[in-house]
């Protein structure tokens, strides 16, 4: 077990541990720590529950024996089942940019600020092994073909924030927030009739303002950012984001470094966010055309 | 073009991602879950009723519970016999023939012995089968003094289109066993002959149920269901008696009720529940009719008024036009009419009921509960039917029944 820590702010409690390969945040709206370690527990089993279950770093859980699955259908569970639903939708939605299939790419492109690029033969190599249009889900059943893979990156961190905002809400009345490596939902309003105060990092590179960090209150809703602030590449003047279109194998051209959006639920955030950084270019305009708040970092 | 798209891209997102996230229940695989509930329910100068219940359920998995209820009954108090009211005093022998109770005058005959202990046993046993169905069987028992009833039922559940939509049908069966105190009466037979039918009654009550339940956006919930029912056997109330009057309205004999021993009934329900930010909006219509004539329109609208801190205040009214009476409905019979059957019951008339009530729930540590609900319902009827010959056309016939309903709930999890 990770270790927990409880404290108490002026009018709020916080929580702190780590999970999903991040610190974990979660504040609540009371003054009563028992409540917050109550919560706390809640939220930490529950993050720790999804990453164990769906994590591509695990020999033991359902995404390891989908990928072993050599061709072979697999039942999954329900809830599994909804995360293939959701991922079947965000692929068709974003007409092939998105999609779960995409991480073996990753044997070949290591986003570590190098300017180490692949090789083109190896790129073409991997392309075959890509593409959920080759899946065949009927759900509950899902059918890989081998040597396809599939991972939750895109969504599981996202679905876990979401997942344990519901839980806690369903637990007590005060208004929460939970913050998973950065990725946020929020419960109000606050007893102070308030949201809580969200800031968003690397003020000097955010497009919209002119200084200073940005400060916005967020009463109810999820925030997510996909961005490659640390992950990417760098060769002959080209920066490479880690961003990667299946229809291609290559990195989006011109993709922002971060898109930050705030929306009804954190997974709805997210996949705006990456959708946005998949237009690459046009990322701002597609981001526009929402009518949500976002914050475009190029 | 472009805006229009990724509008569009946007509104999908919010409802797939709306329908992963709407299955997300605390994942409490093996609790259990207690909770417990008294109602009080009093009718001015009538019916007083108390009925605690204690409901234990324990949670194997997501889908799998099994649930023991127990319910306690007790009803005292003056329950209208069917007679008509007369402008001189009437004295009427209680059911058991033992006793008799004498109504003053230009008042609506009330059977002040009627009193009644019941207790109830549920069993409910949830489970899924294979991947997409959901079932529920029960089983019930309950018992009073002259009442016994068993029954047995299975509802399926399956979910489609990504759980946006669920398909429900269920059957139930009910056995029941009616031993009226001093016997079975003869149904039309003067109540001063006492002609009783030896030995017990039975009654078989068939029920099927269909329904669909829609996901209509992320806010709003729509639910639609028909049932049917088929009650077959002693279907009279052994205790209501109708007045055989003259042309003067005073009663020349009082007659046993008789009614059919088929009862065909339907009902179609809608439901749809609105979330309006943290508040939801209940609203509720059903139509039911049956083949003994009887139609009635039910609307029910409650709003949830959610406050920080799991706080809520939930006002509810209630307005039932039961607009058609049963054919053999008759606030009293005319001498000399043959009839093949007949009830006074008011509960056959038509009527109106209307029920205004609050709820307010307060979170108790952790995952409990406690709520109070107060509440007040009126029912009121045609006072005075067209053409009730003499007296009977100075009478109140359906005088209001007016009653006020308190329960406290108290929901524990462990």
């Amino acid at each position: 077990m990770t270790d927990l820590v409880i404290e108490r702010a002026e009018d709020h409690c916080v929580a702190r541990f780590r999970a999903m390969a991040g610190p974990c945040a979660l504040l609540i709206d009371t003054d009563d720590e028992s409540l917050a370690r109550h919560l706390a527990h809640v939220a930490r089993d529950e993050a720790l529950r999804i990453e164990h279950k769906f994590s591509r770093y695990r020999d033991d859980n359902i995404v390891a024996r989908l990928n072993r699955a050599q061709g072979e259908t697999v039942e999954v569970d329900n809830e599994t089942a909804g995360l293939l639903d959701y991922a079947d939708t965000c692929f068709r939605l974003s007409e092939g940019r998105f999609d779960i299939t995409t991480g073996v790419l990753r044997r070949v492109w290591r986003f570590d600020g190098s300017a180490q690029l692949p090789e083109a033969a190896a790129i073409e190599a991997l392309r075959p092994r890509i593409g959920w249009q080759r899946v065949r889900w009927q759900r509950p059943h899902l059918t890989l073909p081998s040597g396809m893979e599939i991972d939750f990156g895109g969504i599981g961190k996202e679905y876990a924030v979401d997942r344990t905002a519901s839980l806690l809400a369903a637990e007590t009345g005060c208004a929460l927030l939970v913050n998973f490596g950065g990725d946020l939902a929020a419960r109000g309003p606050r007893r102070n009739g308030s949201g809580w105060t969200i800031a968003i990092e690397d003020p000097q590179s955010v497009a919209d303002v002119q200084a200073g960090t940005i400060h916005f209150e967020l009463e109810r809703g999820g925030v997510a950012t996909s961005g490659d602030t640390r992950r990417y590449l760098c060769s002959n003047g080209v920066r490479y984001s880690h961003i990667l279109d299946p229809r291609t194998g290559w990195p989006v051209p011109e993709a922002p470094r971060s898109v930050t959006v705030v929306a009804g639920t954190c997974i709805e955030a997210g996949m705006l966010a990456t959708f946005a950084m998949l237009h690459g270019p046009q990322a701002e305009s597609f981001l526009d055309a929402q009518g949500l708040r976002y914050w475009c970092l190029r | 073009m472009q805006l229009k798209k990724t509008v569009s891209i946007h509104q999908a997102l919010a409802l797939a991602s709306c329908s992963l996230l709407a299955g997300v229940q605390p994942a409490r695989a093996e609790g259990w879950e207690t909770s417990a509930s008294i109602l009080y329910y009093s009718e001015q100068d009538r019916v007083q009723a108390i009925e605690p219940v204690v409901r234990v359920k324990k949670q194997f998995s997501e889908d799998e519970h099994l649930a023991v209820q127990v319910v306690a009954d007790s009803l005292t108090g003056a329950s209208p016999n069917g007679a008509v009211p007369t402008t001189t005093p009437q004295t009427f022998t209680s059911p058991s023939g033992e006793k008799t109770y004498t109504t003053p005058a230009n008042e609506i005959p009330l059977d002040p012995t009627f009193r009644d202990e019941r207790f109830a046993l549920s069993v409910e046993w949830a489970r899924p089968l294979g991947r997409e169905l959901r079932s529920v069987f029960q089983g019930h028992f309950s018992g009073e003094h002259d009442y016994k009833s068993m029954g047995l039922s299975a509802t399926l559940a399956r979910d489609f289109n990504t759980r946006n939509t669920t398909l429900t049908g269920g059957l139930s069966y009910n056995s029941d066993e009616v031993d009226p105190v001093g016997g079975v009466p003869v149904g039309l037979s003067d109540v001063t002959l006492r002609q009783r039918i030896s030995g017990t009654e039975n009654k078989q009550v068939l029920e099927a149920l269909l329904g669909v339940t829609q996901v209509l956006s992320r806010t709003t919930l729509l639910q639609l269901n028909y049932t049917f029912g088929q009650d077959s056997g002693y279907l009279a109330d052994p205790y209501k008696l109708v007045s055989v009057v003259d042309t003067g309205g005073i009663p020349v004999s009082i007659v046993h009720e008789k009614r059919p021993e088929e009862h065909i009934r339907h009902a179609l329900y809608a439901r749809t529940l609105t979330a309006f930010g943290r508040d939801v909006l209940h609203a509720s219509y059903r139509y039911y009719w049956d083949d003994w004539g009887v139609n009635a329109h039910t609307v029910d609208l409650r709003y949830r008024l959610q406050f920080s801190g799991g706080h809520y205040l939930e006002p509810q009214l209630r307005y039932s036009l039961q607009s058609s009476a049963a054919d053999f409905y008759r606030p009293y019979l005319p001498q000399g009419e043959t009839v093949e059957h007949v009830s006074a019951d008011y509960r056959l008339a038509t009527m109106t009921t209307t029920t205004l009530g609050v709820k307010y729930g307060i979170p108790t540590r952790r995952d409990g509960e406690f709520a109070l609900r107060v509440g007040y319902m009126l029912q009121t009827g045609d006072d005075n039917p067209a053409g009730a010959p003499g007296q009977l056309a100075s009478q109140d016939l359906f005088p209001d029944t007016k009653a006020i309903m308190v329960q406290l709930n108290y929901s524990l999890l462990f």
